[in-house]
């Protein structure tokens, strides 16, 4: 951790306070310490013991070692341009806790945590997509960068996009909020996606954060994934094609589409497709009319048209478990978790914790057996 | 203020255990003229301790063992990074402060968790515990192993996790060679 000044740390508690939504009174209240104590600590006048620290970190729902930490430089910037009084939105305070739970972790070296991997993506320098066919070709470049076949479905995303060093998160955050999130570490990504949405658009949101990470845009947040028009914001109505492309390869459908609705029908064929790439019926009608491979009437539609239990049944569909439901974490970072538990680096309750707890004390490695001479060697 | 490095730092598991049993002057005996220390964080483990186990006031009133409170950024820095590793819901803080006298100090810390030993010694932080202390005190003639036999029972009820199971503490330091028969 790097050696700050009196000044900064001060600084860096008013921040907390702020964000936190605290008065100086209440922050004080909360810690036992009058108004006019903590209005000097901010200052940078007062010193503050480790345990007040402590303390205020609690109070402000922040880990202690925020304080301490250089940032990551794309909150940094971020929240410098939102202004310090701006309060963050849930998903906004959840990227950075991820990211500064990642980048903890990653501090400790542990290899199944799987970094190293964004090395591949900034060895690649990938520019941003000016046009259609750019966007299609940074979709089959991104299948190649994650090992993945040029026409198969990618059946899971978020294992997929850690192939790349981005680490998916998910968690219900309402409806009234973001799609998804995504911020640049120092090395690798992290990537929220809020899962009050169904299945396909969560998939759909992840792989338009992908081409933001790709590209390397510091700090996103996206609303309404795949509604954007080129007029607009052309930037994100090409990440949008991005995450179709890469969902829904284009010579795939170029050769299967016509074939199957001449064989089983328009209707038969949408559900057939949507099911085996795993996406929404919007996703694979605005596939088709961007690939100038259906009329309009058959891509109002296909849109329209819904998967029920007796097409499962009748079609032989296979139903996976529903990816980034509820809350998530991604794989490389939960076997970097138990490994740490496993190897007593970190305490069990921290482990939960990074977790989200997603599992609970009973699936965490059993605490080894003592080896005799691990609590006798002390002896003298 | 600096803390000198022959001190012993106490976490609050292994006080607690002292305290409970009446053995806070034979710890004393033990440190003979090694200062003493706890952190704040320990202190106010120690603070909320009491309210179930009175007793345990014992070492807060102990005049020999000292309390330490840092402004210092480096300790601060360092109990951070405990925190990280061990903290959740105010949960384990006082062996983040202990860890950190051990690291920014050199001091030797007694701490009873596991994973935080093994932090101590991935960082080379000079470490003890509260069984192989009162080995030394059987050792030293400070405590009888009739005594510390039944020390080791109650760790064993407790969260500690010994190489043998209950009344095995004579034949196991025996059999280990940790202690000899005209020691026990």
């Amino acid at each position: 951790m790097a050696e700050i000044d009196a000044r900064t740390l001060g600084e860096r508690i008013r921040e907390a306070r702020k964000r936190a939504d605290l008065s100086q009174e209440d922050l004080g209240r909360a810690i036992g310490l009058d108004r006019t104590v903590v209005n000097k600590i901010e200052g940078g006048i007062r010193k503050v013991t480790a345990l007040e620290l402590s303390d205020i970190a609690t109070a402000t729902r922040v880990r202690m070692s925020t304080f301490f930490e250089d940032p990551v430089p794309a909150l940094v910037a971020h929240r410098s341009s939102q202004g310090l009084d701006t309060a963050d939105s849930q998903i906004d305070a959840l990227l950075a806790k991820h990211s500064n739970d990642v980048e903890f972790v990653d501090s400790l070296k542990v290899a199944e945590l799987g970094l190293d991997a964004s090395e591949i993506v900034s060895k690649a320098d990938i520019r941003q997509p000016s046009t259609n066919a750019e966007t299609e070709a940074l979709a089959v470049q991104a299948r190649e960068l994650m090992t993945l076949p040029a026409e198969e479905p990618i059946t899971n995303l978020s294992s997929a996009v850690s192939k790349v060093g981005l680490l998916a998160f998910s968690r219900d955050v309402g409806k009234d909020t973001a799609d998804a999130g995504t911020i640049l570490l120092r090395r690798g990504g992290v990537t929220l996606v809020n899962s009050n949405m169904k299945v396909g658009r969560r998939r759909l949101a992840l792989a338009h954060e992908l081409g933001h990470y790709l590209i390397a845009d510091a700090y996103t947040v996206d609303w309404r994934i795949a509604s954007h028009s080129d007029d607009t914001v052309p930037l994100e109505s090409r990440l949008d094609r991005f995450a179709r492309a890469l969902l829904l390869p284009e010579s795939t459908v170029r050769r299967h589409w016509q074939e199957k609705v001449d064989q089983v029908g328009e209707r038969n064929a949408a559900i057939l497709l949507a099911s085996k790439f795993r996406i929404d019926m919007s996703t694979l009608a605005t596939r088709l009319k961007e690939l100038k491979l259906a009329d309009s009437q058959a891509v109002a539609s296909v849109r329209n048209y819904r998967t029920t239990q007796a097409d499962i049944i009748e079609l032989n569909l296979y139903v996976p478990l529903e990816e980034l439901e509820g809350t998530t974490v991604p794989r490389p970072f939960a076997r970097a978790v138990l490994r740490l538990a496993r190897d007593e680096r970190i305490s069990r309750e921290r482990a939960l914790d990074l977790l989200q707890y997603t599992v609970d004390e009973t699936d965490l490695p059993h605490t080894r057996e003592r080896r005799p001479d691990e609590i006798w060697k002390f002896v003298s | 203020m600096t803390i000198p490095s022959n001190a012993w730092v106490f976490d609050t598991g292994p006080l607690r255990h002292f305290t409970i049993n009446g053995w806070l002057g034979v710890l004393r005996f033990l440190a003979d003229n090694r200062p003493v220390y706890i952190p704040d964080s320990v202190e106010r483990e120690l603070v909320n301790a009491t309210a179930n186990v009175p007793t345990v006031g014992a070492a807060l009133d102990a005049d020999w063992i000292h309390v330490h409170r840092s402004t210092d950024q480096g300790f601060g820095a360092a109990f951070a990074h405990y925190v990280d590793r061990l903290v959740v819901d105010g949960k384990n803080m006082g062996e983040c402060g202990v860890l950190a006298m051990g690291q920014i100090y050199g001091c030797e810390v007694v701490i009873d968790d596991a994973t935080a030993r093994t932090i101590a010694e991935e960082k080379g932080i000079r470490v003890t515990a509260t069984v192989p202390l009162l080995c030394d005190a059987i050792r030293a003639k400070k405590l009888t192993t009739v005594m510390v036999e039944a020390l080791a029972d109650s760790l064993l009820e407790s969260e500690y996790h010994l190489p043998f199971g209950p009344g095995g503490f004579r034949t196991h330091v025996l059999e280990n060679g940790l202690l000899d028969y005209d020691e026990l």
